[in-house]
């Protein structure tokens, strides 16, 4: 799959607009998920990701063929999704960091609608109670979890992708993992 | 080892797959002994788990034409290149 992408990168370099086609086919799904993860809504996600595909198009002769495509792909995609968030104006405060709580912001001081886990759990299917922990984490360690869990990459591309030392994505990632863990682990 | 910091970073270095040989051996020794931290590794493990089995989301049907169809025109590529 990997030589097909290369290939059909190569022909849009070339001014082949056709063979992106095959391009957004491929990664749709995986770029749509992320946005709708990162973001928490199926507008805005369906949004974000048309534009990290143009994005992407648009300045594709700036992508280096030695590199991996999906890697750049996902910072696009990564990047849209985080301005949009620093955009939301109610959200804007909510991404504050709150003093001496090391990275946990008042995300994770809000009561969630004031139900209960518990609660939660039995109303939704599993999965969604996780999506929902998933979106509540502050989203520098959203985009990692992410990244590492569900798209499956590793450390040290997560790194590239997000454009942070490996030793930030080590502690982010930590970080990240235990606050899910706290969330979760009366599940 | 005390619970709280090492037991816990080593947890974290195991899962990123950079533990050494010793600290692993260290590590599962403590376990052993630990219920807590026991129970705080079994809980990191199964949060992952739950990650993963997070729902599958899909792209709307007709993304990929409605992308192409909002593709800057050849033309006026060319015409910026040039």
């Amino acid at each position: 799959m990997d030589e097909m992408i290369r290939e059909r990168i190569k022909q849009v370099k070339k001014g082949d607009q056709s063979a992106f086609e095959d391009v957004v086919s491929f990664f749709q799904n995986k770029i749509y998920q992320h946005c709708y993860r990162m973001l928490g809504n199926a507008h805005e996600a369906e949004d974000i990701a048309q534009e990290a595909f143009i994005r992407a198009y648009v300045n594709i002769h700036s992508f280096d063929d030695r590199r991996k495509f999906s890697t750049w792909l996902y910072r696009i995609a990564t990047n849209l999704t985080i301005d949009r968030i620093r955009k939301r104006k109610p959200d804007h405060y909510l991404d504050a960091e709150v003093k001496g709580t090391e990275g946990l912001n008042m995300y994770s001081q809000l009561a969630d609608n004031g139900r209960l886990p518990e609660e939660e759990v039995e109303g939704l299917e599993l999965q969604r109670y996780i999506q929902q922990e998933i979106i509540q984490l502050p989203p520098k360690y959203r985009s990692i979890i992410m990244l590492r869990y569900i798209e499956e990459f590793s450390l040290q591309e997560i790194s590239e992708i997000l454009d942070i030392p490996l030793g930030t994505v080590k502690t982010r990632i930590h970080r990240g993992r235990e606050a899910l863990r706290k969330k979760l682990r009366h599940v | 080892m005390k619970c709280n910091n090492e037991a816990v970073e080593l947890m974290h270095k195991y899962l990123d797959g950079d533990i050494t040989k010793e600290q692993e051996q260290t590590l599962s020794q403590h376990l052993e002994s630990c219920d807590a931290c026991q129970r705080h590794f079994h809980e990191l493990k199964r949060t992952i788990t739950f990650i993963q089995s997070a729902e599958q989301i899909k792209a709307p049907a007709n993304f990929t034409a409605t992308v192409m169809e909002k593709l800057p025109t050849e033309k006026k590529r060319i015409k910026y290149t040039r």
